[in-house]
């Protein structure tokens, strides 16, 4: 009773203190933020004679430039550009391969049970929770075996492969709310498997498509172990850029730079969250499709 | 139009130790319209489910117009059905699901959009037909649900509780819809519902259902009037038939008759039919619908079958038509239809006419109506 009809002056104060509650985790989160930002456009002199968190004496782009185009990463200078463009060459057909490949898998489990497909789902769930160093080696075998071995394939190959259990426990739980009539109403329609998957469930399942490109992409992209264990020199991801670049000691250690790259490095999750995140949430959130 | 026979259908699920359909016998004639009532998980989806081939069956025949449908799949049985739910496809305009089965039917274009004006027309949903079903009222995706069953022009209708979504006036206008629907197509139907107004408006013919077996089948006259069990007596009518439990006696003049023993604890006399003669000393158990139990009716004088009796009146539940009224008769509480404006109070005594000419029987250990 109390909770449910507090007066308008309790419930000003109680907002006032979750706002400054959010506030103050808001800057916590914020504030390494800050630093990096304000960093990369300081100048090598700058970073050494002001603080932390000063401005910028003078706003420069220059360790932006390296960081993309000169900087050193290992043995070679040519900055994270290659790099960047082999995570997009790997990021974008290993999410949409994946994505698929569990959209499929949900249907079925969902709306075709067969024998064993509980077992198949529980298995599939385990998939979720098998830790990356646990399948390093063997899958190296693979690679090696398939001739895929640090080749940006391989690598799609390793990340569809580990992504399938997520994106089928997420789809399996969207279309599980599905009502079953609709896939009954088809098939006495005269649709088929496929036709069913494509005409009814697919055109339906945007929010968990979004829900699931946002978590494939940004748990891809943003992969270093796989990265460096299965890529080869001309295949490595940026985040194995970055971890070089950083670790590349030539003299003194431009922070500029380090922050710029790991700048550009966060850029392409922070856009996809952009475009689909509000989807993010209505798909979690999700309950049945509405008729 | 089909003919539809349902042969000895057994289905049991599989991990399921019980046998869901325990033998279904029922044939369909050409046009009828063919209610299942029945209690909550008695198998009424299910068999609509095994006829329609969304479920297997285990053993039996389902034969339409004498062919044995039952290894074939789903789309080549050319069946439609109307679900609880609608299961409107939600992407599609009401155009497009009505358009979808005939178009994976490969029908020509124009002759898709002739049948969609027909049947939209038919139903009066032609100005919905670009809205998404979510646009739509409950009563408009129940017609639009409807309409992309009789697009199909199939052979056999299915109904699941189409209308029980709906609220209770839209409910009743949509019965006489179907009825109308129905005496124009003249097409074949199977209709579960749990309404049993809905039951006894709408079919020709009804099969009670329990527990997987159909316990009798009949036309809602015989149904309401003749049921073969105290289950289907009970099922059927609202308020349900009272059970009264009866010893049959005879009287000095040698005709069959018995005692009901009111609240008061006073025995009076209430004259059974000749027939119950050779139960003179049994105990039965009396099923009389609260419609034959009234107020004295002056047109109605005393004949053999209906006696007067005077009773305690309990508890009064006006209802606008009339007013049921509670009383004990032998231990049990027995509902009475009397007319809306009769001044009584509960707590009055009142001469009522029980109406034995209509009353059913039953065995009390085997339930069975002893008369049929
Ligand atoms: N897929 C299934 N697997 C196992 N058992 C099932 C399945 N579907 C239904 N049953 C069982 O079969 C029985 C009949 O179910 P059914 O849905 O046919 O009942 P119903 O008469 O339609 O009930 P309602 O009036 O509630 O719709 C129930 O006991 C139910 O639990
Ligand atoms: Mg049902």
């Amino acid at each position: 009773m109390h909770s449910s009809s507090t007066s308008q002056g309790e419930n000003g104060l109680g907002r006032w203190l979750i706002y400054g509650v959010l506030a103050l985790m808001a800057l916590v989160y914020l504030l390494p933020l800050f630093v990096m930002l304000v960093t990369s456009f300081k100048t090598g002199t700058d970073i050494r004679t002001g603080s932390l968190i000063s401005l910028p004496q003078e706003w420069v782009t220059d360790s932006w430039q390296a960081a993309w185009g000169t900087a050193c990463t290992g043995v070679t200078c040519d900055g994270i550009k290659g790099y960047f463009w082999n995570s997009i060459k790997m990021v974008v057909p290993a999410v949409l391969i994946s994505t698929f490949i569990g959209a499929f898998n949900g249907y079925v489990i969902s709306k075709w049970r067969f024998k064993g497909s509980d077992l198949f789902f529980s298995l599939m769930l385990f998939g979720c929770f098998l830790p990356f160093q646990l399948v390093l080696l063997p899958m190296a075998a693979m690679l090696g075996k398939l001739g895929l071995a640090n080749t940006t394939t391989g690598l799609v190959l390793v990340h569809v492969i580990y992504g399938v259990a997520f994106t089928t426990l997420f789809f399996r739980n969207y279309y599980i709310n599905v009502p079953d009539e609709l896939v009954k109403a088809a098939k006495l329609d005269g649709a088929g498997f496929f036709t069913i998957f494509w005409a009814i469930l697919l055109p339906i399942s945007k929010p968990i498509i979004m829900v699931t490109i946002i978590w494939q992409f940004t748990s891809i992209w943003n992969d270093f172990l796989f990265g460096v264990v299965y890529s080869g020199a001309d295949s490595q991801p940026i985040t194995v850029a970055l971890n070089n670049l950083v670790n590349t000691s030539t003299g003194v250690k431009a922070y500029n730079v380090d922050m710029a790259a790991a700048i550009i490095a966060a850029l392409p999750t922070l856009f996809v969250y952009f475009v689909a995140g509000k989807y993010f949430v209505r798909g979690l959130t999700a309950g049945s499709v509405k008729g | 139009m089909a003919k539809l026979d349902l042969i000895d259908i057994r289905k049991t699920y599989p991990k399921s130790d019980l046998e869901t359909l325990k033998g279904i016998n029922i044939s369909i004639e050409p046009g009828e319209f063919l209610i299942l009532v029945g209690p909550s998980g008695c198998g009424k989806s299910t068999l609509m489910n095994t006829i329609a081939g969304l479920e297997d069956i285990s053993s039996g025949e389902i034969r339409i117009n004498d062919v044995d449908v039952s290894g074939l799949a789903p789309k080549d049985r050319d069946i439609a059905m109307v679900f609880q739910s609608y299961a409107l496809y939600p992407n599609m305009t009401v155009r497009e699901n009505m358009a979808f089965g005939l178009k994976i039917r490969k029908t020509p274009t124009t002759e898709i959009d002739a049948e969609i004006k027909r049947v939209s027309e038919l139903l009066q949903i032609d100005h919905l037909l670009d809205r998404k079903p979510s646009q739509l009222s409950g009563g408009q995706q129940q017609r639009v649900a409807m309409g992309r069953a009789l697009a199909r022009r199939p052979k056999l209708y299915l109904f699941d509780e189409p209308l029980s979504n709906l609220d209770a006036k839209l409910r009743v206008e949509m019965r006489t819809e179907v009825k109308k629907l129905h005496q124009r197509l003249g097409t074949t139907i199977v209709y579960v519902t749990h309404d049993q107004i809905e039951a006894m408006t709408l079919a020709d013919r009804i099969a009670v259902m329990k527990a997987g077996e159909v316990q009798q089948l009949g036309s809602p006259y015989e149904i309401y009037n003749h049921p073969t069990n105290m289950f289907v007596a009970g099922f059927m009518g609202s308020p349900s038939m009272n059970f009264v439990p009866i010893t049959v006696l005879e009287n000095s003049d040698a005709h069959a008759c018995t005692e009901l023993t009111g609240s008061d604890g006073k025995a009076q006399l209430l004259a059974l039919p000749d027939k119950l003669k050779t139960y003179v000393g049994k105990k039965l158990m009396l099923g009389l619908r609260p419609e034959h139990i009234s107020q004295q009716l002056s047109h109605h004088s005393e004949t053999d079958l209906i006696s007067a009796a005077r009773f305690n009146i309990e508890i009064l539940e006006p209802t606008g038509p009339e007013t049921i009224a509670q009383i004990t008769i032998n231990d049990h509480a027995v509902h009475c239809r009397l007319a809306p404006d009769l001044s009584i109070t509960a707590g009055q005594d009142l001469d009522l006419m029980i109406d034995v000419s209509k009353a059913s029987f039953f065995d009390p250990d085997s339930e069975r109506n002893i008369l049929l």
